[in-house]
């Protein structure tokens, strides 16, 4: 199957109604999701099911309720299914007596790649991980870091249409990490699913097209993260950082807006932390009040419109779905 | 990086699905035997134990009684082979290298890399298999060859000559070969196919060799649900199984080489279905 002949339509990862349960426990519920090109996010904290959803979308388990496609092929085509998709589990565990290079060449050859295909892609993806030094000495000499490059190598080498990488950041430091991030704003470019979990908030609200919010097994929110902010305007005011010269008379002023629901004025006295349920009306307002006043502005920012926000809000502080 | 996406089709894939199992099948062998087998002392030893067995009827006092004739080694021979090599070496020797096969990569939580693969399940487990044979085969055929020759070494050239030449001394090797192999091949399906359904192979490998060990003594019909039946009817000599056993009939050699086939396929095609709904939750392992 030729991923580059597919229409948009079809290059989705998609779950219709699934679910899965490890005997009495629950892994994941009801999740109906699509997910597209791009960098995907899926966060929740430690036993949210994040990892259950990228296995399920793998094969590793199967659901039990519902149905995972990845690009219309499921986990019992194996053969159309894993040209499509490269997965780095997190598992840190390797087959024994292998370096790095034998890792990623030998899984090549399992795929199907004569030893010339194997050991051009193998170098390839070893390079791109910056691991072409260390890829003659043994993977269990390896620091963390090494292998979580290498896992990333070995799932990204035969050159695949959708790759789900499980915590990939974990134990890499900041300069591997800065890479990793980039290697996969690359990919994605390039037309590649890249679907990342991480339970770490701000890692991901840096890095992703658009997040999957997930906890206790529920989908509590998925789409790109600003829109799914404005959706929760109502229940959660948006918070505006405004710093500027007066802001005692800005106060004033966007009080006369009904959508304005508290303005607190910065211990510092330059700014204003305002919050509102409409903040596309606020932005407008806020310009016409500068213009009319003559306001110096120096900077307004949204201050609680990332991914960590949007979770405390849609968590709660007992853990239970809003 | 737009090449990412058109590179999804390389060449291999566009071959028939046979090349490409072949290839497969191929690459998951030579990834077994590179990571499987690097350091198997164990088994080494328990191939050489026969060869020492041997050695030291060669070199102890009276060991060799009629060195001018070839029937003391024949009978030797058959006594070892029978009650020691095919019965505990081979048999432990498969319990450890097919048992293991999807055991060890689930305790080392790397059955994964297989399944993330574009390979067939059933393919992995017919290429695990075959590994299995190769090294099992690979290991005590070259044991059996050399302990059945060292067997006749200290005997007179003249006569080991003639048992060998105008005599049935290679057709008896033959046997002895086709026994081991015919051996890897029954015990190997049974312990990959106990690999599949039991968390450790151990309790049941122990069961069968219980059942293994008193076959003797078993009824006829029982009997015919034994391996080892069927290897003993495809012995070149016939042991005496003491006053106490049960005699039987035993198989006809057809039906013995036949009958093993049949049992290896049958349990490769349960595990081949048991690993195609196989789920890997390694924290249960």
């Amino acid at each position: 199957m030729n991923a580059g002949k597919l229409s948009t339509g079809d290059r989705q990862v998609t779950f219709e109604n699934v679910s899965k349960f490890y005997g009495d426990v629950l892994g994941v519920n009801r999740v109906n999701l699509s997910i597209p090109p791009g960098i995907t996010g899926l966060v929740g904290p430690n036993g949210s099911g994040k990892t259950t959803l990228m296995n399920l979308m793998v094969g590793l388990i199967r659901p039990s309720r519902g149905r995972v496609s990845v690009f219309g092929l499921g986990p019992d085509d194996p053969e159309g299914l894993f040209r499509l998709v490269g997965y780095a589990a997190q598992y840190d565990s390797f087959p024994p007596g292998l370096n790095g290079y034998q890792f990623v060449e030998s899984y090549l050859r399992v795929h199907g790649f004569s030893a010339k295909e194997s050991e051009a892609l193998a170098w390839k993806a070893i390079e791109r991980v910056g691991l072409t030094e260390a890829a003659g000495r043994k993977v269990a000499g390896y620091s963390k870091g090494m292998r979580q490059r290498i896992r990333l190598a070995q799932a990204l080498s035969h050159e695949p249409s959708v790759l789900v990488l499980d915590e990939p950041l974990n134990g890499l430091d900041p300069m591997a990490r800065a890479e990793a991030i980039a290697l996969f704003r690359e990919l994605a470019d390039g037309g590649l699913h890249v679907i990342v979990s991480s339970h770490i908030l701000h890692e991901v609200d840096l890095i992703s097209d658009q997040v999957v919010l997930i906890h206790g097994g529920y989908i509590v929110a998925e789409g790109d993260i600003g829109d799914v902010r404005d959706e929760m305007e109502e229940d959660h005011p948006v918070q505006v950082l405004v710093r500027c010269d007066r802001p005692s008379l800005l106060a004033s002023r966007v009080f006369e807006a009904d959508h304005v629901v508290e303005a607190r004025i910065l211990e510092d006295g330059q700014g204003l932390l305002v919050r509102t349920r409409d903040a596309d009306s606020f932005h407008l307002a806020l310009n016409r009040i500068v213009l009319e006043n003559g306001l110096a502005v120096d900077g307004v920012a949204p201050a609680d419109s990332d991914v960590n926000a949007v979770y405390q809000y849609l968590i709660g502080s007992n853990g239970e779905k809003q | 990086m737009s090449d990412i996406v058109t590179a999804a089709a390389p060449a291999a894939r566009t071959g028939l699905p046979w090349g490409r199992w072949w290839n497969q099948l191929r690459a998951v062998v030579r990834l077994e035997l590179r990571k499987g087998f690097r350091r198997s002392f164990g088994l080494l030893l328990l191939a050489l134990a026969p060869i020492s067995i041997v050695v030291l009827r060669m070199i102890v006092p009276h060991g060799v009684q009629d060195p001018s004739s070839v029937e003391g080694a024949t009978q030797f021979y058959s006594g070892l082979y029978q009650a020691f090599f095919m019965r505990i070496v081979i048999f432990l020797a498969c319990v450890s290298i097919f048992g293991n096969l999807i055991r060890r990569e689930t305790l080392d939580r790397s059955l994964h890399y297989y399944f993330l693969s574009p390979v067939r399940r059933e393919l992995l487990v017919v290429a695990k298999y075959l590994t299995g044979l190769i090294v099992s085969f690979g290991l005590f055929g070259v044991a059996t060859v050399f302990s059945f020759l060292l067997a006749y070494l200290p005997h007179q050239p003249e006569a080991v000559s003639r048992f060998f030449f105008h005599g049935p001394g290679l057709e008896h090797l033959a046997s002895y070969l086709l026994v081991t192999f015919l051996a890897c091949v029954g015990y190997g399906a049974v312990f990959l196919f106990f690999g599949f359904f039991f968390k450790s192979p151990a309790l049941p490998a122990l069961a069968v060799f219980g059942l293994e060990g008193i076959n003797f003594l078993l009824p006829p019909l029982l009997k015919k649900v034994s391996v080892i039946h069927y290897l003993q009817s495809l012995c070149p000599v016939q042991m005496s199984e003491g006053p106490i056993a049960i005699l039987a009939d035993a198989p006809a050699p057809w039906v013995s080489v036949l009958g093993l086939l049949t049992l290896a396929v049958v349990l490769i095609a349960v595990s081949a279905w048991k690993i195609r709904h196989m789920e890997i939750t390694y924290d249960e392992a």
